[in-house]
């Protein structure tokens, strides 16, 4: 749509920047692991996320076309490329959340923009706001048990699912990008917390922590 | 101490690894495999609490949850104390130390006991009732003594060391109770392939099978379990949940289990592999399907005397020989209705203890059980009941006499049979506790002599629950639930059918009915009759309420406390009703069913805390620069969830600043140099589309046509009632994109509201809205020296007061890092407020105080921010505003357009009559007439101090702040008619008598022409 102001928010350097996790990992020391960790908690950190809004027909094809990837045609699903690094998940009937590598989302959205032409949707840029954190481990799934209302089970959560619910106290994305691994997307004011909840409620199986 | 009483062999106890533990200072040994209570009994401890109203010695007299006696404090130091834990629930662990709950001084020689025997009326039926009626007064001074005497166990006083949470749990079948319908149940479900939960409340799962006589499939009962259990933990769809107890079942098949995790192995989680462990679980289970297989309650019968230690129900006798390998006495008696209740007779007799009689109260009973105590020769007396206990601090005897239960009287001569021990059995109550938490009432049935549950919506009940009290019939009883269970989920494989494995059916006769036995003498004059143990309610003493005129069960329950506290109803409720029933000539049914509400059993406080709990009780919100906030030694104010520097307090001279001290600072290093807030956490909505602008005019009140792209304008939001939520300024980034900020507080509820708007009254607008507040971090330069900084940090931009005005925005570069400026202002000063991706906020920060200081540049918190705003006389939406002030009210009808072509939110309550009213609560400054005086926020104001009180208050201070710059207090208030009264004196009489006096002025005390902004 036009009349729209595009800004690219992202200096040329990224010296000093600092990921919403950055004050975490300062403040709070990491405990021994122990031997065989159950969960192992690691941050995607500085990675684009665009909020994309609209209907999904008139979405589609520009996002077919210039990501390579198809909008998630279900509720609570996400689609992905195959090395895992472009991802589009279902937010709500027309709101979706893209991940690219930091530095592609600017460039993604004037693609997009140009693609979608006089079409009603809005792209906004929400690199600044928000994180990746991967979890892993034979105790991941006990974990989120103690963290979401959401039922986890493989059954119930298979790869390709992803939901925002309740976490604890705040709101989390979660989602099964893999069979081996979980995503929480975690607002950035909200990371520390979560962060600190997560170790707590890992403590038991012994966690180690992979910093960015 | 030598465990007189433990057999030699037999039980499920492990007698190669004996456990010492304490009780009241005492050192006893138990066994692995014990609890408390069985280790108290074997070790011959008879008297394990003082009763709560009588002061009366009571013993074990269950072996369940239904105990009302054996309540003990629990713990070996001050941080780990746990008040009444049933000690029949508690595992023996080495180390234990518990102590008895009640008794002071203590159990044995007590001085409660005294009062309770001289003066018998000192807390007589309906004690709380009548106190609590007049006067009023007086129950202070009965509770301490209450308190202090019945001793309900104490709380710690130190913080738990422990840590403790919450799982959340999902299945199609949770099966509550583990004994031969739970596992029959899960043995059908688990094969089926659903998810299924298994959770039981004792140590071992297999219920009443781990001390069974019975066969099953030829094999003894226990093998039976074991094998099942053996199963069930293979398949990975099945999880078994032991010491866990479902404690409440509420809407929608949401359950609520408590597991106790560690409180079997010691005082505290032990760490494994220096892992820490959770001492306690509550799994917050949605299932799609509930088994309630949670068994029975074995009803004493009420005699006289019937408290005293040595007196236990049948159950329990058995439950203690057989589990746990001890004969609680050496010579018992056993007063029944119904052919179960032999089992303890028999077992006793194996034990190798004297049986001196079964009293039978049917006059010919005949089946399998009764054949075989005939066979051992032990003495039958039919037709007859215990009527009396002897003795005091133990059972010496029984009184046996013919009764007629129907005609509820002594038939005829009384007998005294010497005994140490009393085993009663009245019949067998349903455990229909969960299958009434929602609200449905259990049903009576006659041929059960009980309450079984009532339909209750995803729930089936399976074995002795429903009433079916032969093994054989709750195996297939419990196989038909399983199978129903699963038809109804739509996963019944007819092929996976499952056998109910084969248990010889024993002949067994009709039960009698029978609650409280008859006495010689009245129930008034015979001794004392206990109906509920745990709350001292006697058979007199619901005589004496239903006297009195309380006629349905509900209120003699509470007149009386008949199942009141921990006990929740257990023992007692039936034969409480029962007694009412018979008095009041009516069936139980028709005095009514009592409700049982959650929790089934106490759950600690740390089981429903959860994590939730110290640091992480509620989220702490923080900026990008919240390292840097906390290096500075800012102290924190909570708004909302985040954390906001609330002011920088300096150390000069080895001196920390106080708060005033610091915000004086602040305050004068904005008015006359330059200062820096950290304004992150305002809310920020980034609005697209081509109908974004006409969205703006309906929901601000203020107008939005014309606002150029480049253009920032304070918008005002109402609710529909007219009365202000929240403000804030909007900026026109392009013809359809716009950026709204909101109060930090009204972030989410903003956008929410919003949302609402557009999806249900207005979907055909096309626009979108997306909060981006996390994504910008705000950094507000402001004070005459600002621009000196910003021509430092930005190379592209034209930084002069003509090309860059107040209420422009423009994009640049500022430390090298692209940035959003507005020249907006909150303190009145020249400002910009620079919005920068926010992971990139830091180093921007950082930038500013390095090219900044030279300027002395200050950084401010929240607190400054107040004043400064204040001596604007700019609100703050929630602090000068409650939900009742309009925009006018305010005096910022400039910022109201009634001429605007589409109806707005708020605009129909704002032409009400009322909303013109000439006196309401008006927003205007107060000047204190002393300019030390710093008026309270919230003070009240009169216009005559002098009138009689009640006073009549015409409005109240909303904000008050020393001004710094103007060298005298300043306050915000609402006042009526408030706009037409400047100039006016008002008064705040205050609570120490004093009287502020206060010049209605202006709210903006400072530079009233606005040049300040605009240099």
């Amino acid at each position: 749509m036009s009349n729209i102001k595009e800004f690219d928010c992202r200096p040329v350097s990224q010296e000093g920047a600092e990921s919403p996790m950055a004050w975490t990992h300062q403040h709070h020391e990491s405990r021994p692991a122990g031997q065989n960790p159950g969960v192992r908690i690691a941050e995607k950190a500085f990675l684009g996320h665009l909020i994309l809004r609209g209907g999904a027909i008139v979405l589609d094809e520009a996002v077919r076309d210039i990501l390579g990837i198809a909008l998630p045609g279900r509720p609570n699903t996400m689609t992905q490329n195959d090395a895992g690094t472009h991802s589009v998940q279902w937010l709500g009937p027309d709101e979706w959340l893209v991940i690219v590598p930091g530095g592609e989302e600017a460039e993604l959205e004037t693609k997009l923009r140009k693609a979608l032409g006089d079409a009603h949707f809005s792209i906004v840029n929400v690199s600044g706001g928000q994180t990746v954190l991967t979890l892993s481990g034979a105790n991941v799934r006990e974990v989120l048990m103690k963290s979401v209302v959401y039922d986890v089970h493989p059954s119930a959560f298979p790869v390709g699912k992803g939901v925002t619910t309740v976490f604890a106290k705040a709101t989390t994305i979660i989602r099964r990008p893999a069979e081996d691994h979980w995503e929480l997307v975690v607002r950035r004011s909200f990371a520390d917390y979560t962060y600190r909840w997560l170790l707590d409620a890992a403590a038991e199986y012994g966690v180690t922590q992979e910093r960015a | 101490m030598t465990q007189a009483n433990r057999l030699a062999k037999g039980g499920r106890i492990d007698r190669k690894r004996p456990l010492t533990f304490t009780y009241n200072g005492t050192r006893y040994t138990g066994f692995e495999g014990d609890t408390l209570a069985s280790a108290l009994l074997a070790n011959g401890v008879d008297i394990v609490n003082r009763s709560f109203k009588y002061s009366r010695p009571r013993g074990v007299v269950a072996a369940g949850a239904e105990e009302p006696n054996a309540l003990v404090q629990l713990g070996s130091t001050e941080s780990t104390q746990v008040p009444n834990v049933r000690a029949t629930q508690q595992a023996l662990y080495e180390g234990l130390v518990a102590k008895s709950t009640n008794g002071w001084p203590n159990v044995q020689r007590d001085l409660m006991g005294m009062v309770g025997k001289m003066g018998g009326g000192f807390m007589p039926p309906g004690f709380y009732y009548k106190t609590f009626m007049a006067p009023a007064s007086m129950w202070m001074t009965y509770e301490k003594y209450i308190r202090k005497g019945a001793g309900l166990g104490r709380s710690p006083r130190e913080n738990d060391p422990d840590t403790y949470d919450h799982l959340n749990q999902h299945c199609d079948v949770l099966i509550v109770g583990a004994g031969a319908a739970g596992l029959m149940s899960a043995l059908s479900a688990g094969r089926s392939g659903v998810r299924v939960i298994v959770c039981d409340e004792q140590e071992e799962m297999g219920g009443a099978l781990l001390d069974s006589r019975e066969l099953i499939d030829g094999k003894p009962a226990a093998r039976w379990v074991a094998e099942v259990l053996e199963e069930l933990t293979q398949l990975d769809n099945v999880e078994l949940l032991p010491r866990t107890t479902a404690n409440g079942l509420h809407d929608h098949n949401f359950v609520t289990l408590h597991e106790r995790r560690t409180e079997h192995v010691w005082d505290r989680a032990t760490p494994i592999n220096g892992r820490p462990q959770v001492r306690s679980r509550m799994h917050r289970v949605r299932a799609k399907r509930v088994i309630l297989a949670s068994g029975t309650h074995e009803r004493p019968l009420v005699y006289a005397n019937n408290d005293v230690p040595g007196n236990m129900v049948a159950g329990a006798v058995s439950t203690y020989i057989r589990r746990y390998g001890v004969v609680p006495g050496n010579t018992l008696v056993l007063t029944t209705t119904n052919d179960h209740a032999y089992r303890a007779a028999l077992d006793w007799h194996e034990a190798g203890r004297k049986v001196a009689a079964i009293v039978d109260a049917r006059k010919s009973p005949e089946g399998s059980l009764i054949d075989q105590a005939r066979d051992l020769g032990i003495k039958i007396i039919t037709g007859s009941a215990v009527i009396e206990g002897k003795g005091t601090n133990r059972v010496s005897g029984a009184c046996v006499a013919e009764i007629d239960p129907q005609g509820f009287k002594v038939t005829g001569k009384v007998q005294d049979i010497e005994c140490d021990t009393i085993a009663s059995s009245g019949g067998y109550s349903p455990v229909v506790h969960l299958s009434s938490h929602t609200g449905t009432r259990p049903q009576w049935r006659d041929d059960v002599l009980g309450f079984v549950p009532g339909e209750v919506r995803g729930l089936t009940s399976a074995g002795s629950v429903t009433g079916t009290f032969d093994l054989k019939s709750v195996l297939e009883n419990a196989a038909a639930a399983a199978e129903q269970a699963l038809s109804d989920l739509g996963s019944l494989d007819s092929s996976k059918k499952i056998e109910v494995p084969k248990v010889d059916a024993l002949k067994e006769g009709p039960s009698c009915e029978l609650y409280q036995v008859p006495h010689t003498k009245d129930t008034l004059r015979a001794p004392k009759q206990f109906v509920d143990f745990q709350n001292d309610v006697t058979a007199s003493a619901i005589d004496i309420a239903t006297r009195e005129g309380f006629e349905s069960i509900e209120h003699v329950k509470r007149y009386t406390a008949l199942g009141f506290g921990t006990d929740q109803g257990k023992l007692g409720n039936i034969n409480g009703m029962a007694i009412a029933a018979r008095i009041l000539k009516r069936s139980i049914p028709g005095v009514g069913t009592t409700v049982f509400r959650p929790n089934y059993t106490p759950v600690t406080f740390g089981a429903i805390a959860g994590r939730h709990c110290r640091e992480l009780f509620d989220p702490e919100r923080y900026t990008a620069m919240h390292q840097w906030h906390v290096e500075h030694g800012a102290e924190f104010e909570d708004v909302g969830q985040w954390k906001r520097p609330w002011y920088f307090p300096k150390t000069v001279n080895g001196k920390k600043e106080t708060m005033h001290e610091a915000v004086n600072r602040e305050c004068l290093a904005v008015r006359e140099k330059i200062g820096i807030l950290d304004a992150s956490t305002l809310g920020k909505i980034d609005i697209q589309g081509p109908d974004a602008r006409e969205f703006l005019n309906r929901v601000y009140t203020n107008k939005w046509a014309k606002l150029a792209p480049g253009r920032v304008r304070y918008g005002l939001m109402c609710k529909d009632d007219g009365m202000l939520m929240d403000d804030g300024t909007t900026s026109c980034l392009g013809e359809n994109h716009f950026l709204m900020t909101t109060t930090t507080g009204g972030a989410a509820s903003v956008l929410e509201w919003l949302e609402v708007w557009h999806q249900t009254e207005w979907p055909e607008l096309d626009v979108y809205f997306t909060s981006v507040t996390d994504h910008w971090a705000t950094m507000t330069v402001t004070g005459p020296d600002a621009r000196k900084l910003m021509e430092e940090v930005t190379t592209d931009l034209d930084l002069d007061r003509e090309s860059f005005k107040f209420m422009d925005w423009k994009e640049g570069t500022v430390a090298g890092v692209p940035a959003r400026i507005f020249r907006i202002s909150f303190t009145g000063e020249l400002a910009y407020e620079i919005n920068i991706q926010a992971n990139y906020a830091m180093k921007v920060w950082l930038e500013l105080f390095d090219k900044g200081e030279k300027y002395g540049l200050t950084p401010y918190g929240t607190e400054t921010m107040h004043v400064l705003r204040a001596e604007k006389g700019l609100i703050i939406a929630g602090q000068d505003t409650d939900g009742s002030v309009t925009p006018e009210d305010l005096g910022l009808q400039w910022a109201v357009g009634y001429d605007k072509p589409f109806e707005w939110i708020g605009k129909r309550a704002l032409t009400r009559p009322d909303t013109s009213r000439k006196d309401r609560k008006q927003f205007v400054g107060l000047k204190p007439k002393d300019p030390s005086v710093v008026l309270e926020e919230g003070a009240q104001i009169v216009f005559d101090p002098n009138q009689s009180i009640p006073m009549t208050m015409v409005g109240h201070v909303t904000s008050s702040y020393y001004s710094a710059h103007l060298k005298h207090g300043i306050a915000l208030a609402v006042v009526k008619g408030g706009h037409e009264r400047m100039g006016q004196t008002v008064y705040m009489p205050m609570v120490d008598g004093t009287v502020h006096e206060a010049e209605i002025v202006s709210p903006v005390f400072l530079d009233p022409k606005w040049e300040r902004q605009n240099v």
